[in-house]
């Protein structure tokens, strides 16, 4: 390698240097770069509000205003910047709010509260303890997020972003070495090396199939044709999985800048990147990421005047689950009714129009900065013998610390769920846990360290999939869990093959009557048998995979299907067929508070006397138990029997 | 009143006769080994003409792209008795004000079909997909009525029908589902005397499901509009909820 320094080099340099505006940065504490961070005008406090889907629904534009007025009075509004970072990741505590530099984390922030975290955390040093996030565990205070459980037992690495910068801030981005990779890659000028070094690194697909992403893009190299794209599959339709979401709306340009690399690998000159129109956020700061990309000559004709062109264009979804498998997303940009078609020919070889096309998922574009940043073999060191490098996970359900997870790949899913999201809700018991949405399958307690990577997952019947981590507990009906998957498969089936249209429906029809205590002997088998046809039988993963949510909890779950045919009880207590709900007369004070909520006026009693449900009446709207203060609102199952309260006032 | 007579004497013939459909999974068939069917187009007896109307569904449909649909599509020309049906249909519809249709098409026509962008606008303009609108769509782009319908019926974010005021959206993503969002649309449903998909009479609101708005941390959680988000819901502020919105038009 010469240390000249070469006239290419020497062009891209300077043509980075001049798409970066230090003065613009907005998020600047941070800045690890001595000399950036000298350019950028450097600001004792910072104050950074999640600006994340989960963080808005529960009301930070309201915190936002809060804050811009409160320092307003104080006079402070130029000197303390307000960043609104993307996902912070601990969704479970929105919304949530950052002052750095001390790095002291509050959260369910009110706006109300403002005015003292300002005092406390912005005016002085310390922290407001009262607001600080407490240890579930010993109920301590934590101030730092670094010292929270929850963060500091992650490896963030494409998360490692989000909650830092202002996605709407292409200078954030660029401040923190970001389109460094980029930079690199159109230096060296060798597109069959960074190939070569994404194979090298182990990366695979992030979607949920798990093909090595190095092999995608040689084929895709390899294949004939002077016009290729490149797609990023961002239509997250899994319920319960929302990583591609917070990646897009927390730092987008690592996701174009990824793009742009495997576009000059591959030798593509235009880019898709299909989103989901339910991620209104998403879209809108991708939509601005272009732009900036754009205005500074990273993205469009002769990028960093390199000679490369690309350009990416943003095409959204309109709705239908079956649109992530590849070839179904290629129909609907095409404008059609998405619905996959035989393979091969891989859309490497015939993709989008009729042209190669290359497709990986956002979480796998976001690691590529990464690996060409860090190496190959710094990825590879990460994760277990076939998995390699970290995967994020929506850690949601009955969990303490919902949130987005990043782990290495091979960690336990004890790890995940009790030593990062801090076990279960007070007073619950674990159960099970969904892995991989409709396509996925329910693991039990039996299975908690199983080490997360594609071939163990699989082989217990569950898969990696896309990342989702539904945590279920005793309250929840595994019968009706895996009804409501099928249900999910049914609706979202394209109809294109008769086993998912017609098998799913047959087998949700058997689902629908054991739940209803119309289960009959043979049942099981039958659903058995029906999985297999459906399986063997559909041309696409979502056909392919969607019994998977029966089978498992046919093998982990047999007794409580079981419970629902022959006894005709529902064990979690959840099926309303099955359940009969009666107040517990030792604990019931006579409040009445059930009596006013229930809208059929099913509770009767006097006040200061245990009240008795009329079960004719009841609708099994649960609004009694919720309201109960005393538990005194149980739940009896089995269809046939009677209660042991009920009887007695009989 | 004589029709519903004929009709019911139809089916009065038929209801002791044996049942002719196979009741799968619970009843086979037995099919000779090796049988895969046939396939062929049915020729009307009375007029000797094919029955296909060139829809091109079987086209879209097949799993191995083995049918080619060569005709030029009959839905130009519907077959008489028909005709008033249609036009019937037609006059049905609210009207609608077409030139808002105008930028919408003209913007997407060069640049290939990206008919789910045109749809998307379309409905953004009126709140749902007229029936009117399509045709206009149909006639500008060159793309047939039947194509386009199949895409709209296709995605879940198009709506064929006028929604109301308030379009409260329950997730019934998996979060959602375990901490109880069932027994949540339960109790819109009952308190609004709708179902899923269905608008109450007075206009004010809509009810449907979606599968997942990925605020997960906040299930189970609705959707009110675009705007308004609710977490953790119960049946209980469920119903709260629908008196608040009804306070705010002045009706409670």
């Amino acid at each position: 390698m010469s240390v000249e320094v070469t006239a290419r080099e020497q062009v891209i340099r300077e043509a980075l240097r001049a798409a970066f505006r230090p003065e613009a940065v907005v998020a600047r504490v941070d800045i690890a770069d001595e000399e950036v961070r000298q350019q950028a005008v450097p600001a004792q406090k910072e104050i950074r509000i999640c600006a994340g889907t989960a963080c808005h629904a529960s009301g930070r534009v309201a915190v936002r205003e809060a804050i811009k007025e409160e320092l307003a009075a104080r006079g402070l509004t130029d000197t303390v910047p307000i960043v609104e970072t993307g996902c912070h990741g601990f969704c479970e505590q929105g919304p949530i709010v950052v002052i750095q530099p001390q790095g002291i984390f509050y959260p369910h922030v009110k706006p109300a509260q403002v005015g003292k975290i300002i005092e406390a955390s912005v005016v002085s040093d310390g922290a407001a303890e009262k607001l600080l996030y407490k240890d579930p565990q010993t109920g301590a205070p934590v101030a730092h997020e670094r010292d929270i459980a929850f963060y500091n037992l992650q490896k963030r690495l494409v998360l490692a972003q989000n909650g830092k910068i202002d996605p709407y801030s292409i200078d954030d981005y660029l401040a923190r070495k970001g389109y460094g990779s980029l930079a690199k890659v159109l230096i060296d000028n060798d597109p069959e090396a960074v190939v070569d070094l994404v194979e090298e690194s182990g990366l695979r697909g992030r979607g949920g199939a798990g093909f090595p992403t190095g092999t995608k893009w040689r084929l895709t190299r390899n294949a004939p044709g002077d016009f290729k794209y490149v797609i990023c599959n961002a239509d997250e339709g899994d319920p319960g999985a929302f990583m591609d979401r917070s990646v897009l709306e927390g730092n987008p340009h690592a996701v174009v800048e990824g793009m742009i690399i495997a576009a000059f690998a591959i030798g593509a000159s235009e880019g898709y990147v299909y989103v989901r129109a339910e991620y209104p956020f998403a879209v809108q700061r991708l939509t601005r990421a272009l732009e900036q990309a754009r205005e500074r000559g990273i993205l469009g004709d002769n990028i960093l005047g390199s000679g490369f062109s690309f350009d990416i264009r943003i095409s959204q979804g309109a709705g239908a689950f079956v649109c992530g498998e590849e070839t179904a997303l290629m129909a609907s940009i095409e404008g059609r009714r998405g619905m996959p078609r035989t393979r091969p020919p891989y859309p490497a070889i015939e993709g989008l129009w009729g042209k190669p096309t290359n497709i990986n998922n956002v979480e796998t574009y976001a690691n590529v900065p990464w690996i060409i940043a860090h190496g190959a073999d710094a990825y590879a060191a990460m994760g277990t013998g076939t998995a390699k490098g970290t995967k994020i996970f929506s850690l949601t359900g009955k969990v303490r610390n919902g949130g987005l997870v990043e782990v290495p790949m091979g960690a336990t899913l004890r790890h995940v769920i009790f030593d990062i999201g801090g076990g279960m809700l007070p007073g619950r018991e674990f159960k099970a846990v969904q892995l991989g949405g409709p396509s996925g399958g329910c693991l039990p307690a039996e299975a908690l360290d199983t080490p997360i990577d594609y071939e163990t997952l699989t082989a217990s019947g569950a898969i990696v999939g896309s990342g989702g981590m539904v945590v279920v507990d005793d309250t929840t009906c595994m019968v009706d869990l895996a009804r409501y998957f099928l249900q999910f498969s049914q609706d979202e089936s394209c109809g294109k093959c008769v086993p998912c249209r017609l098998g799913t429906k047959r087998m949700l029809e058997v689902l629908e009557r054991i739940c209803a205590g119309e289960g009959r002997e043979g049942d099981i088998e039958l659903l058995e048998e029906l999985a297999n046809y459906v399986a063997e039988g559909t041309l696409c993963a979502l056909g392919g995979t969607a019994p998977n949510p029966v089978l498992t909890t046919l093998r982990y779950f047999r007794a409580e299907y079981e419970a629902h045919i022959f006894d005709k009880r529902c064990p979690a207590g959840s099926c309303k067929a099955l359940i009969t709900y009666y107040i517990d007369a030792e604990a019931c004070t006579g409040c009445t508070l059930c009596a006013k909520k229930c809208p059929t006026q099913a509770i009767s009693g006097e006040r200061k006397q245990p009240h008795v449900i009329d079960t004719s009446a009841c609708i099994k709207c649960d609004t009694c138990r919720q309201v109960c203060n005393f538990d005194a609102v149980k739940v009896f199952s089995g269809r046939d029997a009677t209660p042991p309260t009920q009887a007695k006032e009989a | 009143m004589l029709g519903m007579l004929k009709a019911m004497r139809q089916t009065l013939k038929h209801l002791p006769a044996k049942k002719i459909t196979e009741q799968y999974p619970e009843e086979r068939f037995e099919l000779p080994e090796r049988s895969r069917g046939l396939f062929r187009v049915v020729v009307d007896a009375s007029s000797g003409e094919a029955r296909c109307r060139a829809c091109t569904l079987c086209e879209t449909n097949c799993p191995v792209q083995v049918i080619r649909v060569n005709a030029e599509s009959k839905y130009k020309l519907p077959v008489p008795n028909q005709a008033h049906i249609v036009r019937e249909r037609l006059e049905s519809q609210p009207p609608i004000d077409l030139r808002k249709l105008e930028p919408i098409v003209a913007g997407y026509f060069e640049s290939g079909t990206r008919m789910i962008q045109i749809l998307q606008q379309t409905q953004e303009q009126y709140g749902y997909l007229p029936r009117l609108a399509l045709q206009e769509i149909a006639q500008r782009t060159g793309v047939s009525l039947s194509e386009i319908y199949g895409v709209a019926s296709f995605y879940n974010q198009f709506r064929l029908k006028p929604v109301g005021k308030y379009l409260i959206t329950v997730c019934h993503g998996t979060a959602c589902h375990v901490a109880g969002a069932p027994l949540v649309s339960a109790a819109f449903s009952e308190v609004l005397g709708i179902d899923l998909n269905e608008t109450t009479k007075d206009r004010l609101f809509t009810l449907q499901a979606v599968n997942c708005v990925g605020a997960c941390a906040l299930a189970p959680v609705v959707r009110v509009g675009d705007d308004e988000t609710h977490g953790r819901m119960t049946p209980d502020s469920a119903r709260q909820l629908v008196h608040d919105l009804r306070r705010r038009e002045g009706l409670e």
